[in-house]
């Protein structure tokens, strides 16, 4: 019973991923994008989640590791005939040298992984709210870095002409890889000992688990999703900016993770997911939509409105997430099964 | 014919999760009584307390004062209605000053109507306290400080005191103080309700005290029982 | 580059996160919530200046305070206050989320009408003249603003050190559940600091408007967050580290903005997160969190 649970964990939230991606492929052109978003966006939230929801630290850097994905496999993917033209400031080797698409994946989620190492040796001693505000202090200087390093990329301008190799087969194969990459470590010895250290820091320091190493572990496995989710999403978009990567970014993934459960790899793919489609579905209200027979239009900007609305009103009828911090399960929830009730401590 | 009780508690059950702390209690405290409750650790003596406090809801039964169910009502009601507590561990603000740490205690007062000056009689059995008015109650000794926790808890005039472990880390001179401190509140008419590792000397000391082990009520001691060794280990390890 | 108007303009501007801190802090201090969407009480404020702007400035004012009042209390009342016992995260995440949707609020305007973005207020224009102090230009609204956020710091000092309702949200702050079983309202208390975290944020409102003329969605928002990094680097838990974090993350902001020569400014933000890092990693309480042990934790 146990490995027929453990295996549908595993199968749920890869079936949703394949089904939007299939969805996916029924839509219209302009929609097709927006859905390969979604699923990008399931990477980067699984990426997210490897971290925060294994050791619930809370981490506002995670995208600056998305970002280095970005560029590098952007940066890289740059037909070299053009780019000393483009990017003039490059360093040589980066101008007249290119790789193919699945080697910029790849480097993009090594890259993402030693930066989250490196990051991750001194800040993985921190907790709370010092963590939180160290790990923004990443992402700005990240920001601010790409910004200004003209060397290395291409600063303050957008990196276009980025090969859009982006469209089902990368999109979903790309969030069906984080997420059993992400459910290979959640279920190995160093994601359980992670998770206890969530539960009570004292008694798993107690058992003799490193808190520290665990952490960096975990935060290194989550900076080479998150990097290869960069790579994913620059192939997407055929271009980045920084401002692509930074501050909207990191919040509206953190609140996707939220929504959807921070503590199970189902809720960070049903979050990314129904928020995502959630943005599609009211952007196209944008341009009028009929939905059960009704004409909806939905006046412009209304759809961020609708989004944020939507986010709060979960979250504050159901602050543990949509999928209440739990993975899938055939098992009905305790509630539902037992006629006893639970007395929680009241507030 | 008896008075009715002051506080009573009828068939409690408490739960941690789905595990159950306290189960099937039922005590009574008259007025002007003091009734102990001792027992091995982990046996549910200060989840009773936070459930007559409302910090934790009881999964069953009843707890009423004169008469009136309290039961379920947040912190700040029940000390309003006169129950004051003398927290596990003193709770008292460091930060604060003795005299800031005493006036907090007022608050569930003022709301009761209480009247003259307070802090007077309470100084008068802590004397030590007056001396400290304006100094930080986190520099205050271990002593002194369970002096004002109990004192704080008595400014606010209530009508029964829920104490846990007040002599908790204190040495054999202070448990003294602690205990006389007890027995001058109860000559004032005050109810108390004392949690206690102690076993003899609470046994010795109330009216009455009955034995929790394991979230039930094994049995009741009386003072008379307080030399009896045997019955007090058979009472702590029957389960 | 002149010093004595380098350091006013800092001052100003320590002061005027400072009293940002404390509005923050105040939350903090009861609920343990980080309330991300503060500055859009700001930006509620000052879109409020600006559509009330006619009305004359003492009237215009008047309303500010008591929307962003209104709103900050709504955000307790609807949101927060059934979120009690949330996990750290979700509480964030639902200040996050308000964030977003009062900025998206705001975006309507322009998108239903089609406007570029952005709203001019004129409230109180007149303190946007400058006066010759020595060598230095300062503008009237410098000087106000310190001035004011002393009064203010003084005011609410005294109302925490000498009233009861003031030791009860000393007391709530410090260890929320034995104030409870003294007696101390929980909701009242929590409710009493969303108000006085509101009046803060119309205040700082008022005198961002004066400096800044032009109100967007996102109005005050990069300043919330170099709060936020200046009140975890001075120490969250206690309310004066936090204020003292916010004043001197804002007098460094201030300083370092004008000292240094514009070539070597890019790389500005990065030297100050790195400086951020580097006193998280050694005192990760907070710089000024020298005396005391930690508060009791909230349970």
């Amino acid at each position: 019973m146990r490995r027929l649970n453990a295996s549908l964990q595993l199968l749920a939230p890869c079936a949703l991923v394949v089904l939007v991606g299939l969805g996916g492929r029924a839509t219209t052109a302009g929609t097709q994008t927006e859905v390969w978003n979604a699923l990008v966006n399931v990477a980067i939230v699984v990426g997210l989640y490897v971290f925060v929801g294994n050791s619930g630290v809370l981490s506002f850097g995670q995208i600056s590791f998305v970002a280095v994905g970005a560029f590098a496999a952007g940066l890289l993917t740059v037909d070299p005939t053009v780019k000393p033209n483009v990017l003039p400031g490059l360093w040589p080797f980066l101008a007249h040298h290119s790789i193919g698409n699945v080697p910029s994946l790849l480097l993009a989620a090594a890259l993402g992984g030693v930066f989250a190492f490196l990051v991750g040796l001194p800040l993985m001693r921190l907790s709370g709210l010092a963590a939180g505000i160290a790990t923004f202090a990443v992402l700005e200087i990240t920001h601010n870095v790409l910004r200004n390093w003209t060397k290395i990329g291409p600063g303050a301008t957008t990196l276009a002409l980025v090969p859009g190799t982006t469209t089902f087969a990368q999109a979903t194969l790309g969030a069906l890889i984080a997420v059993v990459v992400a459910f290979c470590y959640q279920q190995s010895r160093f994601g359980r000992q992670l998770r206890a250290t969530r539960e009570d820091p004292a008694a798993a320091r107690a058992a003799g688990i490193d808190i520290h190493r665990q952490r960096l572990l975990a935060f290194t496995l989550s900076g080479a999703l998150c990097g290869f989710a960069g790579g994913l999403l620059v192939h997407l978009l055929g271009s980045i900016d920084t401002e692509q990567v930074y501050l909207d970014l990191t919040f509206l993934t953190l609140a996707m993770l939220v929504v959807g459960g921070a503590q199970s790899l189902f809720g960070a793919v049903v979050g990314a997911l129904g928020v995502s489609l959630l943005d599609t579905f009211l952007g196209n209200a944008e341009n009028t939509v009929h939905v059960l027979g009704l004409r909806l239009h939905l006046p412009g900007g209304s759809r961020l409105v609708g989004v944020a609305a939507a986010m709060l009103v979960v979250l504050v009828l159901r602050p543990s997430g949509l999928t209440g911090g739990r993975e899938f399960s055939l098992r009905l929830p305790r509630r539902l099964r037992a006629p006893r009730a639970q007395a929680p401590e009241p507030r | 014919m008896r008075e009715a009780p002051l506080l009573a508690i009828t068939d409690l059950e408490v739960r941690h999760g789905s595990v159950p702390a306290v189960r099937g209690l039922s005590l009574e405290l008259r007025r002007g009584e003091v009734v102990g409750l001792i027992g091995p650790n982990g046996a549910g003596k200060t989840t009773t307390l936070h459930a007559i406090m409302g910090i934790v809801r009881p999964y069953r039964g009843s707890i009423e004062l004169a008469g009136r169910s309290i039961r379920g009502l947040p912190p700040e009601r029940v000390a309003r209605a006169g129950i004051a507590i003398v927290p596990e561990g003193r709770r008292i603000y460091g930060e604060l000053t003795v005299e800031e740490n005493l006036r907090l205690g007022l608050v569930a007062r003022r709301a009761r109507n209480g009247a003259a000056n307070p802090f007077e009689p309470v100084l008068a059995l802590f004397p030590a306290l007056r001396d400290s008015l304006e100094r930080r109650a986190g520099a205050l000794s271990g002593g002194q400080q369970q002096q004002l926790a109990i004192a704080r808890a008595l400014v606010a005039g209530p009508e029964v005191l829920l104490l846990d472990e007040p002599s908790l880390g204190l040495a054999p001179r202070l448990v003294d103080a602690v205990f006389e401190a007890l027995a001058e509140i109860r000559a004032s008419g005050i109810s108390a309700l004392l949690v206690e590792q102690r076993a003899q000397r609470t046994v010795a000391f109330a009216d009455r005290t009955h034995v929790l082990a394991n979230g039930e009520l094994r049995m009741t001691l009386g003072p008379a029982d307080a030399g009896d060794t045997n019955r007090l280990v058979e009472a702590y390890l029957a389960s | 580059m002149n010093v004595l108007q380098t350091s006013i303009d800092a001052l100003a501007l320590g002061a005027v996160y400072a009293l940002m801190a404390v509005g923050i802090g105040l939350v903090f201090g009861v609920l343990r919530l980080v309330n991300f969407a503060y500055g859009q009480l700001i930006m509620a404020g000052a879109y409020t200046l600006a559509f009330t702007g006619s009305w004359g400035d003492p009237a215009s004012i008047a309303v500010c305070v008591a929307v962003v009042v209104t709103l900050s209390v709504a955000m307790e009342l609807l949101a927060f206050r059934r979120l009690r016992g949330a996990s750290p995260a979700t509480m964030l995440a639902a200040t996050f989320a308000i964030s977003f949707l009062l900025q998206s609020i705001a975006l309507l305007r322009y998108s239903f009408a089609n406007k570029p973005i952005g709203d001019s207020v004129g409230t109180l224009s007149g303190l946007n003249r400058s006066l010759r102090l020595g060598s230095a230009q300062i503008q009237w609204i410098t000087i106000v603003a310190i001035v004011v956020a002393l009064v203010v710091l003084a005011a609410l000092g005294l109302f925490l050190n000498r009233t009861s309702i003031g030791l009860q949200m000393r007391a709530a702050a410090a260890d929320f559940r034995t104030a409870r079983m003294l007696g101390v309202g929980a909701n009242t208390v929590i409710l009493l600091a969303f108000v006085i975290s509101g009046l803060l944020a119309a205040i700082t409102a008022v005198i961002f408007v004066v400096q800044t003329p032009l109100v967007t969605p996102d109005f005050a928002l990069r300043d919330t967050i170099i709060v936020l990094v200046g009140i975890v680097v001075g120490g969250i838990d206690r309310l004066v580290t936090a204020t003292l974090g916010g004043f001197f993350i804002g007098v460094a902001t201030g300083v370092l903005g004008d000292t240094l020569p514009s070539g070597s400014r890019v790389y500005l933000p990065s030297a100050v997160f790195a400086l951020v890092i580097l006193v998280l990693l050694l005192r990760p309480r907070g710089l000024f969190a020298i005396f005391g042990r930690a508060p009791a934790e909230r349970v």
